[in-house]
């Protein structure tokens, strides 16, 4: 005779091993021979949440509509060293554009990627909708659409014979007095449900023909889902007689995704005061970030530390924050405290190894990235990485196979781009222009936009003697990168030397907006200065 | 509006030597030193400022006058002032100063604030082939076109210039010209020149109050000297050049010397025995202030520098100065025995030099486009200023306060003490050095044989890139192109714009099309076909185009674009566009 196992036990043990699919098959099972099986309806909400849980502390990125109608700003410009949106190169420890490469809003690359840290804020909202949204970086309109209907659409493929809770015909008051159930419900709703009813609204809007006022009541409706979980958040909080911090850290979700983060600062601040959770810190800094206040950002960190003394999560947080000031050594000094009480932390070794790198010392930076691959981090951006240590280090013999190896490991084309381009550098170093030619126009062709490979296409140009080339090269990489000075810089060069002393003028002063403390630029600025007023 | 004045006080950085008696920022005084002096119009004894107002350039000219911190009288000018100065006219009892008040060709003289005189420059010679065709045309003999041609021909043939009329005429359009003609043809023609720049110079006494003549220079290159009472020419002189700025000293029956800066960036020494330049300065750039101070001239230029010459024209200093001169006055204050120069600077700051000797610094809210230092009221060092945002201040030199010249501090400059912040070499450094210097030959063949390698690679895929025109540059000798592409929008409708520049030095590229290729289930484009313009070397030519996504399962592909010659199949250039996600939704 068979043994069969208890199916609910089964299910739970899938749950374990993280295979909801087959988890949430048992749970239906047994939810369809005995409907009201609290057990198992709980089992079957929390497979569902887990298929599509993404982490909230993680930092998201910040849509276009809320960078740009941004209301919670007080001032529009901020004093220098407390604000996030104010790039100040000028400010103690900041590298400068010449040796570090810029991001768009003039702040140094890091080491590490992670959302927001590729394009930074735009001045302009042309900027705003053109240059950040390759598929690289597509920035998305506001985060709770963009972010969100993706993520629904994979849900709703999961789940495609329809919604498994009526959310309509909920009895929340009745859900929210069962501390057990109420809880994972509310994750659902909060990480599923949302989702599937924006994709299903999404498709009854497509299929049927609607003016623009129902666009307005969609959004209303994506609040309105919102509102849901937060409805039944705000009524298990009233159950608990407003003493349970889990449900106030919920409310508080709710309230960050609406986008009421003052009310989320108020939840979060009384959960901490119930029970001191490492996570609670770490929503309530992000409504700090966003609201654009680095400083109290910082000190809620700092004061979190002192409760979890070492914990990698918030020393990782106020290393951010410093990297996102501009403030690269203080950053790295956090990183190191990470690595302390961390030493597999991949961020962290990473950040460290391109601020050695960026600070002439690529054979440190060497030693990190190696730390890296003996962890079994094995990628392209790796390889091309130790490729330039190697090279500027002096340890010739790897860098190529470096390079070749990084090449084989491509995954996008993005990703070539880039690792020609490097290579094209390092034949630029041994004196190669050839190579260094043919590398940045493969650049160009797998990456239309790389202005850097443009500005040195240019330069090369103009060794050749074409100067129209040239001219319209930098003229490209200017238009691509408006916040890279060095295009400016060489058109500007290259016009005083045929002549055009106006246009040298204007491309001058745009490189000295880029980068007011670049010399050269002072002194050519100066020469045309005086050009213009000798008679 | 008016900041207080405590703030103002903290501001100016000058050892408290001034003392803040008035700012008004909203006075609405648009001037320059030019038309600013002070006078006792009343003969008081107490001084007013009489101002000529500029007020929008094309309107609300004013002749204001201020006694003490309010405006005493206002009458309307009827043309730009040029320049304004006080002087006696006659020896009458009280000895009350006329205004002359230069603009246009005309000197408008007013004498207890009303009008009293105006006297026009003589008019110039014309010249008679211009006269002879206006004359066809009153009679009806021509017609508007053909008045042009001759008159065109007579402007570039003849040594005397047309009058205004003709040129403004020649500048018409076609459609507007029988109006003007019909207009303007009865009058006779006029060649009239304006004055540019006005001073006084002493008759015969060197007392305060004495009678003075006005002198003054043209447009016309010409100084006139005039006659105080009877307002006949006196003495005319020429210049090569158009005077701007003009200073006169000396007596015009004894010996006097007028300094006139020119539109030829030159300066020009004048004496009484001669009416040609006696000297000549040359300078570097073009002079935009003039101050005598002494028997030496001090000149502020537009390449942020300020030189002293002696009156022959010896250059005695230079020095440069942190921002652009806005204007410049004499400081002169007899009972100390007191002179230096006042230069206004472009970085809101008012500089007191003495020779080459910064010294003081006065700190302005806006920049000072005038200046004028004098007796107002009846305090004796008084100093004016008006500024570019049209406000007046006022400022009263300390009976205690002391110049004392600085030199510039001796020494090393500072750059020399600030250490670089270089790096240390690590000892890791050291020990890759080690290496290096121990495996030195087989690094290097390792390294040569994987650039070896690198470049067969890099070869490799550049055919392919050529041979499929994947690039989206084209550097093949008759058709030299670049394209990049920009997509602008959220979605679902985008913007496909793509900059095509022919970048050869002197070809034109004709003959070119665009298409793409994209995947149909999910963009759908306006119009996928198109044809370039002929291309002219070096300018960028955007070709726009809109594309819908639509899709909204939330995924994006990537559209190819082509550029093709007319005839030929394969593409001269290709750029691969990676589309954005779209964040819309299409309707239906």
């Amino acid at each position: 005779m068979e043994v069969t196992m208890d199916p609910l036990f089964l299910a739970w043990s899938y749950f374990r091993r993280r295979k909801f699919q087959q988890c949430s098959e048992i749970c239906t099972k047994i939810l369809q021979d005995s409907p009201y099986d609290q057990a198992a309806w709980s089992l079957k909400t929390s497979a569902f949440t887990e298929m599509v849980y993404v982490d909230e502390v993680d930092v998201d990125q910040e849509g276009i509509a809320e960078m740009m109608l941004d209301e919670s700003s007080i001032a529009q410009v901020a004093r220098p060293g407390t604000s996030l949106r104010l790039p100040s190169t000028s400010q103690g420890g900041g590298p400068s554009p010449a040796v570090r490469p810029m991001t768009q809003s003039g702040r140094p690359i890091t080491g590490f990627v992670r959302p927001s840290t590729q394009s930074g804020r735009p001045g302009t909202m042309e900027q705003a909708i053109k240059t950040p949204r390759t598929t690289s970086t597509a920035r998305p309109v506001t985060g709770s659409t963009g972010r969100f209907i993706r993520l629904g659409t994979a849900s709703m493929l999961t789940n495609p014979e329809g919604p498994f809770i009526n959310l309509s015909r909920l009895n929340l008051a009745k859900y929210s007095q069962k501390p057990s159930l109420s809880r994972t419900l509310f994750e659902y709703i909060f990480h599923h449900e949302n989702d599937i009813k924006n994709v299903s609204l999404v498709f009854i809007f497509a299929a049927k023909k609607i003016d623009l006022h129902f666009i307005m009541w969609l959004f209303d409706l994506v609040q309105l889902f919102s509102l849901q979980a937060l409805d039944l958040a705000a009524q298990a909080t009233e159950h608990a007689q407003f003493k349970d911090w889990w449900w106030k850290v919920q409310l508080g979700k709710c309230y960050y995704r609406l986008g009421l983060y003052r009310e989320a600062e108020k939840q979060f601040r009384s959960a901490l005061n119930h029970q001191e959770m490492v996570d609670t810190y770490l929503y309530l800094a992000k409504v700090y970030q966003r609201l654009d206040q680095p400083i109290t950002s910082l000190n809620l960190f700092k004061q979190g530390l002192d409760h979890f003394p070492g914990e990698v999560t918030l020393l990782t947080g106020i290393a951010r924050i410093h990297e996102e000031m501009n403030n690269i050594s203080s950053a790295t000094e956090y990183y190191k405290e990470v690595l302390k009480q961390d030493n597999t932390h991949v961020e962290a070794i990473a950040c460290i190894g391109s601020n050695h790198f960026y600070t002439d010392q690529p054979e440190i930076a060497l030693r990190f990235y190696r730390r890296l691959l003996q962890m079994g981090v094995y990628n392209c951006q790796l390889y091309n990485n130790l490729g330039l240590c190697c090279f500027y280090a002096q340890q010739y013999d790897m860098t190529l196979s470096s390079f070749e190896r990084s090449l084989s490991l491509v995954s996008s084309d993005e990703e070539q781009a880039d690792v020609w381009y490097n290579i094209g550098h390092v034949a630029m170093g041994i004196g190669e222009l050839t190579l260094a030619y043919q590398c940045f126009k493969l650049t160009l062709t797998f990456n239309n936009d790389h202005a850097e490979a443009y500005n040195n296409l240019a330069v090369l140009e103009l060794r050749k003697g074409h100067i129209e080339q040239s001219k319209a090269f930098l003229q490209t990489a200017a238009s691509l990168a408006p916040h890279m000075y060095e295009p400016h810089f060489n058109l500007s060069i290259l016009c005083e030397k045929i002549g055009d002393l106006q246009s040298s003028y204007t491309a001058a002063q745009r490189s000295e907006d880029a980068f007011p403390e670049h010399v050269d630029t002072q002194q050519l600025l100066k020469q045309l200065r005086q050009h213009f007023a000798v008679l | 509006m008016i900041s207080s004045p405590a703030e103002v006080k903290n501001g100016s950085g000058d050892g408290g030597r001034w003392l803040d008696a008035h700012y008004d920022p909203v006075a609405g005084l648009y001037t320059f030193s030019s038309c600013v002096d002070l006078a006792d119009l009343s003969g008081d004894g107490e001084s007013r400022l009489v101002v000529g107002d500029l007020g929008t350039g094309s309107s609300g000219m004013k002749l204001k006058v201020y006694r003490g911190t309010a405006l005493m009288s206002e009458s309307t000018l009827l043309d730009l002032p040029a320049g304004l100065v006080a002087f006696f006219m006659d020896l009458h009892e009280p000895r009350i100063p006329a205004v002359a008040v230069a603009s246009g060709p005309c000197i408008y003289v007013y004498k207890n604030l009303r009008p009293y005189f105006k006297f026009t420059l003589p008019g110039l010679e014309i010249n008679t082939l211009e006269q002879d065709v206006w004359q066809q045309v009153r009679e009806g003999q021509i017609d508007p076109m053909c008045l042009k041609e001759m008159l065109e021909s007579i402007r570039k043939k003849d040594a005397v210039p047309l009058s205004i009329r003709s040129l403004r005429f020649l500048s018409l359009e076609a459609d507007s010209m029988d109006d003007f003609v019909q207009l303007h043809k009865q009058q006779p023609i006029r060649r009239q020149t304006v004055i540019t720049c006005i001073g006084t110079l002493k008759k015969s006494t060197t007392d305060e109050d004495g009678v003075s003549c006005l002198v003054i220079g043209t447009e016309n290159s010409d100084i006139f000297v005039l006659d105080p009472e009877a307002f006949t020419i006196l003495s005319k002189m020429c210049l090569p050049a158009a005077p701007t700025l003009m200073d006169v000293t000396g007596q015009f029956d004894v010996e006097f010397r007028i300094t006139v800066a020119c539109r030829n960036g030159n300066i020009y020494i004048l004496r009484r025995e001669s009416n040609k330049p006696k000297y000549c300065i040359e300078l570097s750039s073009h002079p935009v202030g003039l101050v005598r101070i002494g028997k030496n001239v001090v000149v502020g230029c537009t390449d942020e520098s300020l030189q002293g010459f002696t009156q022959k024209g010896k250059k005695l200093w230079k020095i440069n100065l942190p921002a652009p001169v806005t204007t410049m006055a004499a400081m002169d204050l007899p009972t100390r025995g007191f002179q230096g120069v006042l230069v206004g600077l472009a970085n809101c700051e008012v500089h007191l030099y003495r020779d080459k000797n910064l010294l003081s610094t006065i700190k302005t809210p806006d920049t000072v486009t005038s200046i004028c230092f004098g007796r107002y009221g009846r305090e004796d060092g008084t100093l004016i200023m008006t500024t570019k945002g049209g406000g007046l201040m006022v400022k009263i030199l300390k009976r205690m306060a002391v110049f004392d010249d600085r030199e510039s501090a001796p020494g090393p400059p500072l750059a020399q003490s600030v250490r670089l912040n270089v790096p240390k070499k690590t000892k890791l450094y050291v020990d890759q050095t080690l290496r290096e210097r121990e495996n030195s030959l087989a690094m290097h063949r390792a390294f040569q044989m994987d650039l070896s390698r690198m470049r067969l690679a890099a070869a490799r895929a550049y055919v392919k890139a050529l041979e499929s025109s994947l690039t989206p540059v084209s550097s093949s000798l008759s058709e030299p192109l670049k394209m990049n592409a920009v997509v602008q929008g959220l979605g679902p409708s985008f913007k496909l714009t793509l900059n095509v520049q022919n970048t050869a030095a002197c070809r034109p590229v004709m003959n070119l099309t665009i298409s793409f290729l994209y995947d149909e289930n999910l963009y759908r484009m306006r119009n996928p076909f198109m044809r370039i313009p002929l291309l002219v070397p070096g300018l960028i030519y955007p070709v726009e185009t809109f594309v819908e996504c639509t899709s909204d399962k939330g995924i994006s592909d990537i559209i190819k674009v082509f550029v093709l010659h007319e005839g030929k199949s394969s593409p001269l250039l290709t750029a691969h566009i990676n589309m954005p996600i779209s964040e819309g939704v299409a309707f239906s």
